[in-house]
């Protein structure tokens, strides 16, 4: 049993608890609908709920647990058997939408500025107000962008995390040899430091095997991803970026599941593929979300987009993860493999961090394969390295001769740019491209 | 209040703080000097100086607006990036040589990316700068100065030698205890120069040929050790927070009576609390000691925000300051962590904070002085 | 003793006189471009009520407010900031937490037993919540502040305004009275959003009562219930038009002054 004092746990475990509740009905509602695609999502909802479980279990019976990313080489995670969480999960999903309005409201409060990025001010105000279960040790992200920095100093001065033991590994900004070898060094020392926190040591041919199935995974994600391509593309709004990289990248990192998950999807699609299907409602336009879709803005933009202008977002920031196997020949190959992985390939990381040069890329390539029509930057308000990228966006996208919108919101606070503003604007966007027109 | 000396020294200061080019500058570049431009206190000036040239503080003074790099940053964008881009778009940085861009901040390491597009700087280099400290990043900064130097020594074909870096370390140590002397005035009860004019000549380091800024400000501590003083302040400050080289808005601030005594920003104090170790074989080790290790650190600075919070309370014991002031360009978020965070360090000390969010451009001078005033009167002063 | 203070607002020009430590005469008066102009204007207002001709017949006059620079017969200026809190202080001895929403600004300060200032927070970047925003809801509504205030007390379904914006807001309003909303209950949103906005400036300072409204918009009974509902605790009403809180504690300061005086001039 818990050392914590029962009414304090409580409250820490209130948000997940509330959480589930509301995942729970959405994997009722998906039991209903006997389809592969219903089956493959439940499985998503799953997952998620179990974590759920498993950081209270911890919680509750002191378990050591780690707060870390998806960004800190997490098959070190699964090869140590420490289990861990991104404490962020919560305010990130959007799934505790009821409170997300007056959470918000609440940092202001607390002294935050807001034009800092709503989702770290929210994981701030969740540890302040301890409505978190608290780690045994936590990673500091420390890429790709200013406020992840601050926002792991200033938990170290919360009353609820300030004796948290943290560990930032400093990331460098380049995407070369002498980059990787460093931050798998650091890694390394990532590794001693979540020994003396859970006392769990890493197995250099346990990490052997998780890798091997961390590639196998990739290499499926890449097979998917593939697929993707065709026209039309074989999934709708509701099975896609997503999924993959919760289950790739937090959920099941070098973990069999994930691998049964893709395999079942790569199965569906290409049966999708070949009988040409695609979204119910007809695609008509081939869109790049250059960003990421939490799940309260999926229900109010996605459905949406899908009905009124034919759009199925084929790629978004989410799902765009070239990669490299990682080489398990020896200790040194495979930290180097998952510094790259950290570094250069993890979504969202990948696009922020380092050199223009690298998502702009990115963007030409997805522009090439994927056959977009249009690219849309959302500019969510705590991207200020994105938002400082506009000019260089729209010129490539008029090189490459697609329509480019930059919006400008918050994706977790819609007051920020209403919803119907933001629909509005992309509405006249894509007649003003001359997109979407039914035949 | 006012600094009473009308050293023309001061004069000379104060106008290389309101212009980027100034005639010194012009003097030495019209000589055939080469003139490589920085973005950020991790500079590193020194090999600049090593080099042969003369390194340049990027600054945006005298921008009237940002129609040209609109096009390119967003208006959730830092107000200095804009009107720095801006005037390189605009052909007023025309006389860099070089450009040298630090990964500081999510604004600045854009500008990396836009200028080089953009602006026809011949030689455009981005630093890799750590996020914390420790020996392993210090090595990492080693290698960067290494890469640095070589791109500069490349480009225009010079060898920057260890004897010239530690030439140009010690040069550049000789400012930093000149600065110091000159802030040590500042601690008497009656300080001969304002805040203000303080800050004209620490942004002045950054736009002169160093070893003529190094005589100016000798001349300046002289004349200052036997002026008067500017007069009875209210309350003696300190201010703290993000890039600020515009003398005006420590103008503002002093018009309500309170006086800046000593501050915490990026052309103040952290220039020269360390120096650079001159006794260490390797030049270009103890340049990456000092910035990574010994210099102040940067909000940006994983995991040293205690020393960081320490520095502040130390100085306002050294120069008896009655309050802080905090003040951040609006969407900085390395600042707005730092204020959040220095807020509970200086409650605890019971030392009075003012927190104020700006433009990089001066505006509102009203309202900041109805603040700075509020915060003088709430103390009792 | 006779004391003067002067509060130069960008709407409105308060003075203050006070004999003996009690108020003898105020006055408001709508500014005029000029903040010397309005100044001179409180003032002789204020001294026509108890037949005094000349400022000299003043011993001490503070200026405040956004004009207080150009108020040119006084002789120091002080922040409103400060004169605020003093004034409320001084008309109800138990308010801890002043909220001043003037004609384009609003601030919240905490104060101490004495009046000092322990902490503020200020909005001059923007109209919402200040008297600019009622007056632009008024116009939008079709009726006068007091009705506004009025209509905003009838309202049992307060619509939900989302707008922090007072520009978006009153298209917000719009919509909803061409959609039939009923105006009390528009206006019982718009007090609501505003009284929202100043919650959380209190609660940044940290909420102790007693809370008190000073400032033009204080005497709007429809704020003061919404702020309440807001902050769950009551709005003290002050004994005094708080319009007046700030040339009051001008005043105040005023007078402190010639007391400093008279005990340094008894030691010499």
């Amino acid at each position: 049993m818990s050392k914590v004092d029962k009414a304090i746990l409580d409250k820490q475990l209130e948000r997940l608890r509330g959480d589930k509740t509301l995942l729970q009905a959405f994997v009722d509602v998906l039991s209903m609908d006997p389809s592969e695609e219903a089956d493959i999502n439940r499985f998503v909802l799953k997952t998620v709920m179990d974590k759920y479980d498993e950081i209270m279990n911890c919680a509750e019976n002191d378990i050591p647990f780690m707060a870390a990313y998806f960004a800190n080489c997490p098959e070190i995670f699964t090869a140590m058997d420490v289990p861990w969480w991104i404490f962020l999960q919560t305010p990130f999903l959007g799934v505790s939408s009821p409170f997300l309005a007056s959470d918000t409201d609440e940092t202001e409060k607390m002294g935050l500025a807001t034009d800092f990025c709503t989702v770290l001010r929210l994981a701030m105000f969740y540890v302040e107000k301890n409505l978190t279960p608290k780690p045994a040790g936590l990673i500091a992200l420390l890429h790709p962008c200013d406020g992840t920095v601050v926002i792991h100093q200033a938990i170290g001065k919360t009353k609820a995390w300030h004796d948290v033991p943290v560990f930032g590994a400093d990331s460098p900004y380049w995407d070369d040899e002498r980059t990787y070898k460093y931050y798998g060094e650091e890694t390394k020392r990532m590794v001693d430091f979540v020994t003396q926190c859970t006392g769990k040591k890493l197995d250099i041919d346990r990490l052997r095997e998780v890798c091997k199935i961390s590639n196998q995974t990739y290499q499926l994600w890449a097979d998917y991803n593939d697929l993707r391509k065709a026209v039309p593309c074989p999934h709708d709004w509701t099975i896609g970026p997503p999924q993959c990289f919760a289950l790739a990248c937090y959920y099941y990192p070098g973990k069999i599941e994930a691998v049964d998950w893709f395999k079942k999807l790569v199965a569906n699609a290409e049966k999708r593929v070949k009988a040409g299907t695609g979204m119910a409602a007809g695609e008509r336009i081939r869109a790049l979300w250059f960003d990421i879709l939490p799940i309260m803005w999926q229900f109010d933009i996605s459905p949406w987009l899908e009905q009124e202008w034919g759009v199925n977002i084929v790629m978004n920031m989410f799902g765009y993860t070239p990669y490299e196997p990682i080489d398990t020949k020896n200790e040194t190959t495979m930290f180097r493999g998952l510094a790259k992985r950290s570094l250069s390939q993890v979504p969202m990381i990948r696009q922020a961090r380092g050199v223009a040069d690298n998502f702009l890329g990115d963007i030409e390539r997805i522009v090439k394969d994927y056959k977009i029509d249009c690219v849309i930057w959302p500019g969510h308000m705590g991207h200020k390295d994105g938002n400082a990228s506009i000019g260089m966006m729209r010129e490539k996208c008029r090189e490459l001769g697609v329509p480019f919108l930059s919006i400008g919101l918050d994706l977790f606070d819609k007051r920020y740019t209403a919803i119907d503003e933001v629909k509005d604007r992309i509405s006249k966007f894509f007649q003003a491209s001359g997109l979407g027109q039914k035949k | 209040m006012e600094t009473k000396t009308k050293s023309r020294v001061l004069q000379e200061f104060q106008e290389a703080s309101k212009t980027l080019m100034n005639p010194a500058l012009k003097k030495e570049k019209d000589k055939g000097a080469k003139i490589i431009g920085y973005f950020c206190s991790y500079g590193p000036a020194e090999i600049i100086t090593a080099a042969g040239m003369i390194p340049f503080r990027i600054r945006a003074i005298g921008s009237t607006g940002t129609d040209l790099s609109d096009a390119y940053l967003s208006n959730i964008n830092c107000s200095f990036c804009r009107n720095a881009l801006n005037m390189g778009l605009a052909g007023e940085y025309d006389f860099l040589d070089g450009l040298i861009v630090l990964n500081n901040c999510d604004h600045v390491r854009r500008i990396y990316d836009n200028w080089r597009r953009k602006i026809k700087t011949p030689l455009v280099q981005m630093v890799s700068l750590p996020k914390k400290i420790s020996d392993p990043s210090i090595q990492w900064y080693y290698d960067e100065m290494k890469i640095v130097k070589k791109a500069i020594e490349d480009k225009f074909n010079v060898k920057i030698t260890d004897d010239k870096l530690r030439e140009a370390i010690k040069l550049h140590n000789e400012t930093r205890r000149l600065q110091r002397k000159l802030y040590d005035l500042r601690k008497k009860d009656n300080p001969p120069i304002t805040g203000a004019d303080t800050l004209a000549v620490m942004v002045a380091a950054t736009a002169l040929p160093l070893k003529q800024y190094n005589q100016m400000l000798k001349e300046l501590i002289d004349d200052l050790s036997k002026s008067e003083g500017v007069g009875k302040a209210k309350a003696r400050l300190l201010v703290i927070g993000g890039v600020l080289d515009d003398p005006e808005y420590i103008k503002v601030i002093e018009s309500t009576g309170g006086l800046v005594v000593t501050d915490v920003l990026c052309y103040g104090t952290k220039n020269f609390r360390a120096e650079i170790d001159e006794k260490m074989k390797d030049p270009i080790a103890a340049l990456a000691k000092y910035y990574i290790a010994d210099r102040p650190s940067c909000p940006r600075m994983f995991g040293d925000q205690l020393r960081r919070a320490q520095l502040v309370k130390d100085l306002v014991k050294e120069f008896k300051v009655d309050g802080v002031i905090g003040q951040r360009i609006v969407f900085c978020d390395l600042w707005a962590g730092e204020i959040y965070m220095l807020n509970d360090d200086l409650k605890e000390a019971g030392i009075p904070f003012l927190k104020l969010d700006r433009e990089y451009i001066m505006a509102g001078a009203g309202q900041v002085r109805t603040r700075v005033q509020a915060f003088i009167e709430s103390m009792g002063r | 003793m006779i004391v003067g203070g002067c509060d130069i607002g960008s709407t409105t020009g308060k003075a203050v006189i006070m004999t003996d430590g009690q108020i003898a005469a105020y006055s408001i008066v709508t500014s005029t471009t000029r903040p010397e102009v309005t100044a001179k204007m409180a003032m002789e207002e204020a001294m026509g009520y108890l037949g005094l001709v000349s400022m000299d017949e003043l011993d001490y006059i503070v200026g405040t407010g956004y004009g207080r620079l150009k108020v040119p017969f006084a002789k120091e200026n002080v922040s409103e900031i400060t004169c605020h809190a003093r004034g409320a202080n001084w008309l109800c001895p138990s308010v801890r937490t002043v909220v001043d929403i003037g004609g384009q600004d609003c601030k919240v300060m905490s104060i101490d037993n004495k009046g000092k200032v322990l902490e503020f927070v200020m909005n001059d970047r923007c109209a919402a919540g200040t008297g600019r925003f009622f007056e632009a809801m008024a116009r939008a509504l079709d009726c006068d502040l007091e009705g506004l205030s009025k209509l905003a007390l009838e309202g049992k379904n307060p619509a939900v305004i989302s707008s922090q914006c007072s520009v978006f807001a009153e298209s917000e309003v719009v919509t909803l009275v061409n959609e039939g909303r009923e105006l009390t209950d528009i206006s019982a949103g718009l007090h609501n959003s505003i009284a929202s906005r100043l919650s959380s400036m209190v609660r940044k300072v940290g909420l102790v009562a007693d809370v008190a409204l000073t400032g033009g918009c204080a005497k709007n009974e429809g704020l003061a219930k919404a702020l309440e509902n807001k902050l769950g605790v009551k709005v003290v009403h002050l004994p005094e038009d708080p319009q007046i809180a700030g040339a009051l504690g001008a005043a105040l300061i005023a007078a402190e002054r010639v007391q400093q005086r008279e005990e340094v001039g008894k030691k010499a």
